[in-house]
């Protein structure tokens, strides 16, 4: 069995250093990835959109419709 | 008892949180505060302290008790809070205590330099963020316990893009009508391809070009973080992208109001002219009123051509996808790009503008969120003491230098004591609406000739006037409360950006972005400055 080949990535303080991944890694989506704290850019998109939601009808409630 | 030892900071910054919260609450602090303009947040000082202050400590409590686990949970919830904390009392003090600060000392160094410097550098939240961020990153370091928090940072930054919808509407952008949306449709793509392809020729990143395309074509920090992803750009080069931004846009602060005063453009033709030159929101109106303090037309043409600009965001997100997969070898059919690519925060944005145009928050024709109601209201009357005033005025012919549209208005000021149609008429709403409108409109010109000093009233006159145009401009508290929100979402997600970015990747960058940012700064303000002379003329908004 051949041993798979790993580079070593710059993360940075907040990717905690270095991280080792594959080498055919997508390194590029890697380090994105180690500065986020979602799995996917999707998740982490649709998480924010809920959010804003949930923030907008707070507001809309309470500047608008309870007052 | 190690994991108690780990959670040290977040104890001390909640519990620091919790006393600051009662100190405020007690008043202690209100002779600064309002020396520091910033005494009217005071009960939202009071809730957000405590409110972060107690999760801070129950998190801290959680943490302590327990192993670190893989929940959804612990990955979002406690192992970022001690970072999470750490972002909100930077930009807690940064909004309270830093802006204001250097407001105030540049406010009072204007005598000696002429200037004030807060506007000149732009220095607010956003550069005092990132600013504060870097600094940190680059001589302390990112604390440990802060680490995972700091992650959060461009998350929350998508949330203050998504929250900028609700501050326009479709209303804003239909007065300008087809043939100006072209102009500006034409600059924001002519600039992104001017980006893309002196980046090819300077050999950069494709991920440095991308975002400095989109923040160069459309608008800095808003559409240099929407791009971001889709091209995916490093921190660094986010910030990059905003500080040749900002850079670019100082130096066009001073040359545009001299150029435009030299070649004798008007009012619209240098708010045009700004709107479209300029990057940045803040320095479009510093510019424009620098150009034209008295007529308001400036300022108001200059920022409909500016937001009209960060509405071709979805656009040029598109296009850049579309670009970047293309580069990096991909095939892309439509679907590709619309629906895989298309980051669907971006959606976000666009769902929160259908909502502000469709009225939800505010009446559709507001801009951020303010509107003019000229409907006939008691509350929007004039005080007894200023009708008394404009009517003794007028009784001794303090009016007569006005013409005859401006001595209508202000006759019918004193009439109905307020700004309104005709009251006989207020069943056709949308005459009565035009009529009073048109009232407000010759009574702020009363106001820009008495600053020109064409006209003289007397100084009580002046407020009189003034309050009752005051009266009729409204502004919409949920609008004003979003953008709150989204102006905190960016104070947060700018100082965790600051923090990703090291002297290394500062360096890494080195200067071409700056060429390529200032070569296309400059060809986009030349030829625009050339088209709106030759086709904008006098009447813009419809």
């Amino acid at each position: 069995m051949t041993k798979k080949k790993k580079v070593v990535i710059d993360t940075g303080d907040a990717g905690k250093g270095t991280s080792e991944i594959a080498e055919n890694a997508n390194t590029q989506e890697m380090e994105e990835r180690a500065l986020s704290v979602f799995a996917s850019e999707r998740n982490e998109d649709i998480t924010a959109l809920v959010l804003c939601l949930i923030t907008t009808f707070i507001v809309l409630l309470f500047t608008k419709w309870v007052v | 008892m190690s994991r108690t030892k780990e959670n040290i900071p977040v104890f001390i910054m909640g519990g620091l949180l919790i006393v600051y919260g009662i100190i405020v609450q007690t008043g202690v602090l209100l002779p600064l505060l309002t020396y520091l303009h910033v005494h009217k947040s005071m009960d939202l000082m009071v809730t957000m302290s405590f409110v972060i202050g107690v999760i801070a400590l129950v998190g801290a409590v959680i943490n302590s008790s327990k192993e670190p686990g893989n929940s959804v949970f612990d990955r979002f919830v406690l192992q970022p809070m001690g970072g999470i904390v750490l972002l909100l009392i930077m930009a807690m003090a940064i909004r309270w205590y830093l802006e204001p600060l250097v407001i105030i000392m540049s406010k009072s160094l204007h005598a000696t330099l002429g200037f004030d410097v807060y506007k000149v550098l732009n220095l607010n939240y956003v550069v005092l963020g990132l600013l504060a961020g870097v600094l940190l990153t680059n001589t302390y370091g990112i604390p440990k316990f802060a680490a995972a928090g700091v992650k959060c940072a461009r998350f929350v930054l998508k949330m203050g893009v998504i929250m900028l919808g609700a501050r326009y509407s479709f209303a804003e952008l239909a007065k300008l009508g087809v043939y100006s949306i072209w102009l500006i449709g034409f600059f924001v793509l002519g600039t992104v391809f001017l980006v893309l392809w002196l980046g090819n020729i300077f050999k950069q990143p494709k991920t440095m070009t991308g975002v400095l395309s989109a923040g160069m074509g459309v608008c800095g920090v808003s559409a240099t973080v929407a791009v971001a992803p889709v091209v995916k750009a490093k921190s660094s080069e986010m910030a990059y992208t905003i500080g040749t931004i900002l850079s670019f846009g100082i130096i066009c602060m001073f040359i545009f109001p001299t150029i435009g005063k030299l070649v004798g453009m008007n009012a619209v033709q240098f708010g045009a002219w700004a709107g479209t030159g300029i990057l940045n929101s803040a320095q479009v109106a510093a510019a424009a009123l620098a150009f034209n303090a008295v007529d308001i037309k400036t300022l108001k043409v200059a920022e409909i051509f500016n937001i009209t600009r960060v509405l071709f965001l979805p656009v040029i997100v598109l296009v850049l996808a579309t670009w970047f997969g293309k580069e990096s070898g991909q095939k892309l059919s439509f679907k590709t790009v619309v629906i895989d690519k298309f980051p669907i925060f971006i959606l976000g944005f666009l769902l929160l503008f259908i909502l502000s145009s469709a009225g939800l928050f505010s009446p559709p024709e507001h801009y951020k969120g303010k509107y003019i109601d000229v409907s006939y209201n008691k509350r929007t009357e004039v005080t007894p003491e200023e009708w008394e005033v404009l009517n003794k005025a007028m009784q001794a012919g303090a009016f007569k230098e006005l013409n005859e549209s401006q001595m209508m208005a202000v006759t019918d000021l004193i009439h109905q004591r307020q700004i309104a149609g005709n009251f006989d008429e207020r069943n056709d709403k949308t005459k009565f609406d035009q009529v009073g409108r048109a009232r407000m409109s010759e009574l702020e010109g009363v106001l820009a000739a008495v600053k020109a000093k064409q006209v003289r009233l007397s100084k009580e006159v002046g407020s009189a006037i003034k309050h009752a145009i005051s009266q009729v401009h409204k502004k919409s508290k949920t609008v004003v409360t979003l953008t709150d929100c989204m102006i905190w979402f960016f104070a947060f997600g700018l100082i965790g950006l600051g923090m990703q970015i090291t002297k290394k990747a500062i360096f890494q960058a080195g200067g071409w972005p700056l060429v390529i940012g200032v070569i296309s700064g400059v060809a986009k303000a030349t030829l625009s400055f050339f088209i709106v002379l030759w086709l904008v003329k006098d009447v813009v908004l419809k």
